[in-house]
């Protein structure tokens, strides 16, 4: 019996609950940007739950608005990363052919970069389309760059795999022409796995968001990764500094994951890989 | 097709890889809007002494032209001149790759030492406490990031009860080779542990499922109907047959490991490859990052085809057909 499909959604909770606290954020009672010289690093207390850190800012409000940037960047990534995957993915393992060979090697070719460098590489000076889009954009471009990759790979396979099943040819049979046999018979099929990617790129978006933000030093917007330079900073001095932050990156990767591989094993009918 | 020609078009196909990496990584450069002559103070020279340093920098040629050249200083080996440090990148990079190549390559032993019998005991009988256990302690690991881990570790090791620096690769000048190697041995400890933990997780995973794909099935009930005890199983069977998706997995892993390693360099301020790639972004030095990706790339790619022809060559149904 596999269980329902609810049940293996629910190791994503914490990050429904980040969701939840980054969508209220600008109407919650805390401000992010307030510093309070009287009140720096005072531990975590009823009027700052999580404390404040050295400009007396409430590190609860920073990191619901970080929420704001680490999701955004998460899944504008994996949206990204679909957006160019699925037609290059779909291409390759449709057509077949030298258009597989052209797209596997691309493929091929990006995997051999470390994602993280080539993200420094673009951001430093992007060029000015890049700049004119708002911060978490232009990050998860700078990460879609190379994350598109998965997404690509799984979809060319489930087609390759489904492009000679009687569903198609039977439909092929029937008059159906290319875009709807992809559309209509293909796509819905293929679609699995390629979640399944999407979802493990969020979490490794929301990762990369924070050590971009961590190695790039003080901005005013809080994000999560800046949240942990300034702990850093302050080494030991205030716990409440680096546990919050490091706790919900920890919650939205380990759950995004754990979506991911609820999917997974959802769709996956080999029982031994539970 | 014969061994050898099957082979031979593989290297063929690689070499077709190559030339796309080769070209991102000039795309990669070609994009930067700015250049390394637009400062304030590169305005304030004199315009003839500046028009010459663009020429001898070959900054206006058009950019057909500029890839054609870079390719061809590459094919002699010339990886070009940084024009921060106006020295040969290669030579910069040697003095900066022993110590990420230390780092990464202890790394790298560490995370396939630890995952192979995580792994192994996840196959072995999956669904078990093991397992769950395994499973769970890998998951977590994953998505600790590796700069809060860095932070813990230097917090507890180097501030509390200071067993450990805190960073760089020395503390002592003037001392004999011998302490010289046990200082950066132990200035090594806390940054390769860093890394190391970042990997442990995608690998031991990857070990577990292509286990599990090689036992099960037809073949792997076969194995087991007549006798072989789990254990055995997995290691005389799987492993053997696994062995086709780890070698790849183990290409692909170099680049996830730099990644790591940029972050872990820059925390605990080694002078590696890490440190240099920011140092040379945040300088605009377009030679010093078009060889470090180029090197990183040429590196992953030589790897990956070195475990793609080794796999080809273990492959009995590619023995077979030779």
């Amino acid at each position: 019996m596999r269980p329902e499909l609810w049940r293996r959604l629910l190791p994503a909770w914490p990050v429904a609950l980040l969701a939840a606290a980054a969508a209220v954020a600008p109407w919650l009672p805390g401000n992010p940007y307030r510093t309070d010289l009287g009140a720096v690093f005072t531990a975590p207390s009823a009027a700052h739950w999580m404390g404040t850190d050295g400009l007396g800012r409430d590190v609860a409000s920073r990191l619901a608005h970080g929420a704001r940037v680490s999701l955004t960047v998460g899944f504008a990534t994996a949206a990204g990363a679909i957006l160019v995957g699925l037609p290059l993915g779909a291409v390759a393992g449709y057509r077949g052919g030298f258009w597989d060979a052209a797209v596997s090697r691309v493929i091929e070719a990006a995997l051999c970069f470390p994602a993280l460098l080539v993200a420094v590489a673009i951001l430093i000076d992007p060029p000015a389309w890049l700049r004119a889009l708002p911060d978490p954009l232009r990050v998860a471009a700078a990460l879609a760059a190379l994350g598109w990759t998965p997404a690509a790979r799984y979809l060319r396979a489930e087609f390759l795999r489904l492009r000679g099943s009687e569903a198609v040819l039977s439909a092929r049979a029937a008059g159906a022409g290319t875009l709807r046999i992809v559309a209509l018979h293909l796509l819905p099929r293929s679609l699995g796995p390629v979640l399944v990617s999407a979802a493990f790129g969020a979490s490794a978006a929301a990762l990369a968001e924070a050590a971009l933000s961590f190695v790039g030093g003080d901005t005013p917007t809080p994000t999560w990764g800046a949240m942990l330079l300034e702990a850093m900073r302050q080494s030991g001095r205030a716990w409440w500094l680096a546990l919050f932050p490091g706790l919900a990156l920890f919650a939205t990767v380990y759950g995004l994951n754990g979506l991911a591989e609820g999917i997974r094993d959802w769709l996956d009918p080999r029982p031994q890989h539970r | 097709m014969s061994r050898v020609g099957r082979i031979a078009r593989r290297l063929g196909t690689y070499g077709i890889t190559l030339a796309i990496v080769t070209l991102i990584v000039f795309l990669l450069t070609a994009a930067f809007p700015g250049d390394p002559l637009e400062d304030e103070a590169d305005h304030r020279l004199p315009p003839e002494y500046r028009h010459a340093l663009r020429a001898q920098l070959h900054l206006d040629d058009p950019v057909g032209v500029r890839f054609a050249r870079w390719v061809t200083d590459l094919a002699h080996g010339d990886l070009g001149v940084s024009s921060r440090e106006r020295r040969p990148v290669a030579t910069i990079l040697r003095e900066r790759l022993p110590v990420s190549i230390a780092l990464n390559g202890t790394a790298v032993a560490l995370i396939i030492l630890l995952a192979a019998p995580l792994g192994i005991a996840g196959a072995w009988k999956p669904g078990s406490r093991w397992d769950r256990i395994a499973r769970f302690g890998t998951t977590a690991l994953y998505a600790v990031p590796v700069f809060w881990t860095a932070l813990l570790l230097q917090g507890l090791f180097a501030v509390r009860l200071a067993w450990l620096p805190l960073f760089g690769t020395s503390s002592a000048v003037g001392i004999s080779a011998w302490s010289r190697a046990a200082d950066l041995a132990r200035h090594l400890v806390l940054p390769v542990t860093c890394v190391a933990l970042g990997g442990l997780a995608y690998v031991s995973r990857f070990v577990r499922t292509a286990l599990l794909d090689a036992t099960g099935g037809d073949g792997g009930r076969a194995i087991r109907a007549r006798g072989a005890t789990a254990l055995r199983y997995v290691t005389h069977h799987g492993l053997g047959q696994a062995a086709v998706p780890l070698l790849t997995l183990a290409g692909f892993l170099i680049p996830r490991v730099v990644s790591g390693s940029l972050l872990v360099e820059e925390i605990f301020n080694l002078p590696g490859i890490g440190t240099l790639m920011f140092d040379s972004v945040m300088a605009r030095d377009v030679p010093v990052i078009a060889a470090l990706t180029l090197v990183t790339g040429i590196v992953t790619l030589g790897a990956v085809a070195a475990a793609d022809l080794l796999a080809a060559w273990a492959d009995p149904r590619v023995r077979r057909a030779a």
